[in-house]
């Protein structure tokens, strides 16, 4: 069985040394579950005001800039998808399938420096 | 020719193009924007010095690249251009045109290319007035009733996610611009709408009025079946006919219901009915459409002699629940007042619930002022007056606005 861990924080956080301790705290953590045989991927997103929505309603899709805002859909899934640039993504992400109404966020990695 | 006026000419002909090509190469409109004017500061120097080069246009867009190469290392956040293999011959017009080929004009496709629907409605448009019409960020703050630093605040916003979620800048295939129609439009709707402001078109977005009517034109021959695309051409036609009457003798505003109809563009008349025809038989109205509709009756004035400003009040109403806006009710108010009289335009002048900047908006205090003079309020028609004057307005309103205060001091 696979699992989703999903990391919900706040984006104002800022001071240097906490954060310092955070990204230290999230390698011990990654060694930790790849030493167990656990580790199977993780990422770092880049923050929210990167963000893309599409939406789909009654089977139309409209792009939004911005998060996924509402709450009455529920995380069903991911695709992690590599892409040249935001429009190719929102392309794969169009194509992702689902009911009459239901939205896709589409959200940059932050890549590894 | 100096390298002063020949960096001027190269500036004015080549500059909105160099800049979208560095734009578009490293997906980072500041960058762009600095590169650029780095070249621009190093032309007079080397062209003063060596002579003047064959190509300027290729001479700016080769030494702004090289700089926005220079910036990307430093920074090491340009690891995509980093990668690209360095070009030998840089033509900013062979890079350009290779990517483009739907679209016949080379400022409205980066219009399109700049209206990407990936960015808020608001801040696409105000990044294409920025990049590609070149409006200062106070005109286009003006624009939206906003102020200047929230416009900045939205414009930086908009630039930090074009880089950093790798927006690309390459124009869209015809299934896409649909859903950047709506920010297209607007975009020529408010360029024309500074250019107009002007009277005189002596402003820097004066040059506007002119290819946002060319513009709009080549939009309605591309996209004919869209009848929004065809009620922005024929706004635009009908509100330029006019600009022959706009001015007077010594050089004043002359408001709309003093103008010579003589002196309108008949063909420009014409041509946007036959727009507005074509538009009516697609069978769906919109906003451009109504304002469109709007003109029309100011400019039937020609036939008949008189405004039917009933007629108007009851478009203004509709328009204004298809798309409310705090411009279009200061309109309503001053077409409610010719037709039911100056205190039934002032209440409603009085009701507009607006942003404050309603009030630091030329148009506003302008109307203030029409109204409460005719209303006989003369002290508070001085009180607008005076303060659309501290409004900075352009000189052919400046003289009209002084002119009318003159009138009010000597009543």
């Amino acid at each position: 069985m696979q699992y989703l861990l999903l990391i919900y924080s706040d984006e104002a956080l800022r001071e240097p040394a906490l954060l310092q301790e955070i990204t230290a705290a999230h390698m011990r953590l990654g060694a930790e579950l790849a030493e167990a045989g656990a580790m199977v991927g993780g990422n770092r997103l880049k923050t929210s005001d990167t963000a893309t929505t599409i939406r789909t309603v009654g089977g139309a899709k409209t792009l939004h800039d911005g998060p996924y805002a509402e709450t009455r859909e529920q995380l069903a899934g991911y695709y992690l998808v590599e892409a040249p640039d935001l429009d190719a993504a929102i392309g794969w992400g169009k194509k992702i399938p689902g009911g009459p109404n239901y939205s896709i966020e589409v959200r940059p990695i932050w890549p590894l420096s | 020719m100096d390298a002063e006026a020949l960096l001027e000419t190269a500036v004015r002909e080549a500059g909105d193009r160099i800049r979208a090509a560095l734009a578009m190469r490293f997906r980072d409109l500041d960058m762009a924007e600095e590169a650029f004017g780095f070249a621009a500061l190093r032309a007079v120097e080397t062209w003063r010095r060596d002579g003047a080069p064959r190509d300027p246009a290729a001479w700016l867009y080769a030494v702004a690249r090289r700089r926005a190469f220079d910036l990307g290392r430093r920074a090491q956040v340009r690891e995509r251009a980093q990668h690209d293999p360095p070009e030998p011959t840089p033509d900013p017009e062979t890079i350009l045109m290779a990517a483009f080929e739907p679209i016949p004009d080379e400022r409205l496709r980066l219009i399109f290319i700049c209206c990407h629907p990936a960015l808020s409605p608001e801040a696409r448009i105000a990044l294409t007035l920025r990049t590609l019409c070149g409006l200062s960020v106070e005109r286009i703050a003006r624009a939206w009733l906003t102020t200047e630093v929230a416009m900045q605040q939205r414009l930086t916003r908009a630039k930090g996610k074009i880089r950093d979620a790798a927006i690309r800048f390459e124009i869209p295939g015809p299934d896409q611009w649909p859903e950047r129609l709506d920010a297209v439009l607007a975009t020529l709707e408010i360029a024309y709408a500074q250019a107009y402001e002007d009277a005189a078109g002596l402003s820097d977005a004066a040059d506007l009025a002119g290819e946002t009517l060319r513009l709009s034109g080549l939009l309605a021959q591309l996209l004919p079946d869209e009848p929004e695309v065809l009620g922005l051409a024929a706004m635009i036609r009908l509100a330029e006919s006019r600009r022959p009457a706009r001015l007077d003798d010594l050089g004043a505003m002359t408001p709309l219901s003093e103008q010579d109809v003589d002196l309108w563009d008949a063909a420009l008349i014409a041509e946007a009915a036959g727009l507005l025809r074509r538009a009516a038989d697609l069978g769906r109205s919109g906003p451009y459409q109504l304002m469109a509709t709007i003109h029309v009756v100011h400019a039937a004035r020609r036939e008949t002699g008189a405004t039917a400003w009933a007629d108007i009040v009851t478009l203004y109403d509709i328009l204004l629940a298809v798309r409310p806006s705090a411009v279009a009710e200061v309109n309503r108010a001053v077409a409610l007042a010719e037709a039911q009289g100056a205190e039934q335009g002032l209440t409603a002048l009085a009701a507009i619930d607006a942003p404050a900047r309603l009030a630091d908006w030329l148009p506003y205090q302008a109307a203030r002022a029409g109204l409460c003079a005719k209303a006989g309020r003369v002290e508070e028609a001085a009180d607008a007056l005076r303060h659309a004057l501290a409004l900075h307005p352009a000189p052919a309103e400046r003289l009209f606005l002084q002119r009318r205060l003159a009138e009010l001091s000597a009543a």
